[in-house]
């Protein structure tokens, strides 16, 4: 018998050697004269099936098991007298021959099988057939487990979105209503409010205004995490975009005394994508930048590449341990606990970033180093989709 | 041997019908319908192979072999990358191998199948129409690079000048997997398989 990968088929002078390494190896050795009678029966095959070699050997295969007549073993096992060697996986066949399940696996009927059937020769001829049996129960309930353990954990995790999204709405609401009657008494609506009431109902409205942000980034990141955000692209000039998202962060750096520089193109870049979400992510990068920085300066530069336009938001920040990097893209993480407590914020804005970028078609990434600032680059595809994988690839092309 | 002495059309033929009826076996083995295009076939020395390939196959690929002796002898070898092989193997038992993508152990024995079905099914349409005998080895799995699986193309220590190449798709359902097929073989073989063809046996 032939080790390399040109074995195609075993002379039965080779037979003592395979029964020898067959109960090392736990294998089922079944041979088979041309009339499918049964001429070798292993140790393994007497234990597995509770039929000892004396009361099989000499009794033709499809008479020992009934149910074998006319199925696709029968065709495999009389396919192999003709030259052809067949594989069995057990996923396909589930098994051969018709085993009791081993001790422990009885929630199987019987012993799942894998088999190689295959030409026994004899002086160059075929003079039966060979079959190697392998017991893979255990593999296969392992496995079963495994995808059972898959599918609770993605049942969980979908449910924990689909929760968070329903509260996330259910919180908003009130929210909305107590901003509105806040508006309404502020605006003595309903009759006179004393000058300090009024200074309370604008903290109280403050507050609510904060509350419901922080609810809207918890829904923002569960509708991505539940795969429900849609992207809705159209035709817009990224530089407009990007003067908006400026004029409405700038009154934040002159109350905190930072420069906000900003260098953009001088002149339109048209780009299709979804403004809605570039403008979510522009404002979360350059309102965590103006959070975290406390003097110096914050920075937006953007320029266009061959395929892409690139967003470099840049601050003079306390910065971010390299060991900390990937770490701010977690949900829920804020690399320096103190920080949240003193800056507040959900820990949800980078990751909502990255995610709404990834939707984009895009990606963000950061760079930073402890006390020399932090600097994240957005990169959005000038073409959605024009580069999707394997697109390029002909029709004949493989997957 | 020249290539160009080959009749590529017969040839094309002869691949198609080979490929229709692995088709067949393999939807009686799965119960989905299997569509088939139409192949596109080279032959090229073994050391074009390569750059024939490097354009359509980047990374790991998952490979299955049989090397075939006879009248012919050869490797002949079914060529998926790493990712397709997994979604094959997801497809074809209903999500039950191949968790996580993963090529574990039973996705494995699963494409060695597949492979065995798609290999012999071609082999012996070839052995027949040409009348030339064949037997086959026990098909192996591999997860090599593209440069492995080209070193790995040799029978008896005999290295493999030109291959057949043939790449086509086949359609399960409404998800698109495709394959290479190679069949590599020796000098004398191609000889043979040209004296056949002209000899219209066909």
């Amino acid at each position: 018998m032939s080790m390399d990968s040109g074995l195609l088929a075993l002379d039965d002078k080779s037979l003592p050697v395979l029964l020898e390494l067959s109960d090392v190896l736990e294998i089922g050795v079944l041979t088979l004269d041309r009339d499918l009678v049964v001429c070798g029966w292993n140790r393994w095959l007497a234990a597995a099936s509770d039929l000892p070699s004396d009361d099989v050997v000499g009794r033709p295969l499809l008479e020992l098991f009934s149910e074998l007549q006319g199925s696709a073993a029968e065709a495999a096992l009389r396919r192999a007298l003709d030259g052809s060697i067949t594989m069995w996986a057990h996923r396909f066949h589930r098994f051969l021959l018709p085993f009791p399940a081993p001790a422990g696996y009885e929630q199987f009927a019987r012993m799942q099988q894998s088999a190689r059937i295959m030409p026994l020769l004899r002086d160059g001829g075929s003079a039966g057939v060979l079959v190697l049996l392998q017991d893979v129960t255990e593999r296969v309930a392992r496995e079963e487990e495994l995808r059972a353990a898959l599918h609770r954990a993605e049942a969980a995790s979908q449910s924990k979105s689909e929760f968070l999204a329903s509260m996330s709405h259910e919180l908003r609401t009130p929210l909305s209503a107590v901003v509105g009657y806040m508006e309404l008494l502020e605006g003595e609506m309903v009759g006179p409010v004393a000058p300090q009431q009024k200074a309370y109902l604008g903290r109280v409205k403050a507050a609510a205004r904060h509350l419901i942000s922080i609810i809207e980034e918890i829904l923002t990141f569960s509708r991505v995490d539940a795969g429900k955000e849609e992207v809705h692209r159209e035709l817009l000039d990224v530089v407009k975009l990007a003067r908006d998202v400026e004029e409405l962060l700038e009154p934040q750096a002159v109350l905190k005394g930072l420069a906000l520089s900003v260098t953009l193109p001088d002149r339109d870049v048209a780009l299709v994508t979804d403004g809605t979400k570039l403008r979510q992510i522009l404002i979360n990068l350059l309102g965590n930048a103006l959070k975290f920085t406390d003097e110096g300066e914050v920075s937006l530069e953007m320029s266009v590449g061959d395929d892409d336009v690139q967003f470099c938001i840049r601050d003079s920040g306390p910065g971010i341990d390299a060991a900390d990097l990937e770490r701010i893209f977690d949900p829920f993480t804020q690399v320096d606990q103190s920080l949240k407590r003193r800056k507040g914020g959900t820990g949800l804005g980078l990751p909502v970033s990255r995610r709404l970028a990834h939707l984009l078609g895009g990606d963000l990434t950061v760079e930073s180093a402890r006390g020399e600032g932090t600097a994240f680059t957005l990169r959005i595809p000038l073409a959605p989709g024009a580069r999707m994988p394997g697109s390029d690839l002909g029709a004949t092309q493989s997957v | 041997m020249k290539i160009d002495e080959l009749d590529l059309d017969a040839l094309t033929e002869l691949f198609n019908i080979g490929l229709h009826r692995a088709a067949s076996s393999l939807s009686d083995l799965t119960g989905q319908r299997i569509i088939v295009d139409l192949p596109q076939l080279w032959v090229c020395p073994i050391e074009e192979t390569h750059a024939r390939l490097i354009e359509l196959l980047q990374g790991d690929l998952a490979t299955v072999h049989q090397i075939f002796r006879g009248t012919v002898t050869g490797d002949a070898v079914l060529v998926l990358q790493y990712e397709s092989a997994a979604r094959l193997a997801t497809l074809m038992t209903d999500g039950e191998v191949a968790i996580g993508g993963r090529l574990d152990q039973s996705a494995r024995e699963v494409l060695a199948e597949i492979g065995n079905v798609i290999l012999s099914s071609c082999l012996s349409s070839f052995g027949d129409m040409l009348r030339v005998s064949v037997s086959f080895s026990v098909p192996r799995i591999h997860v090599e690079s593209l440069e492995g699986m080209l070193r790995s193309l040799q029978v008896d220590n005999e290295d493999l000048h030109f291959a057949l190449l043939a790449a086509t798709q086949f359609r399960l359902s409404e998800e698109e997997v495709g394959g290479y097929l190679i069949i590599a073989v020796g000098v004398s073989s191609l000889t043979i398989i040209a004296d056949a063809l002209a000899a219209g046996e066909l």
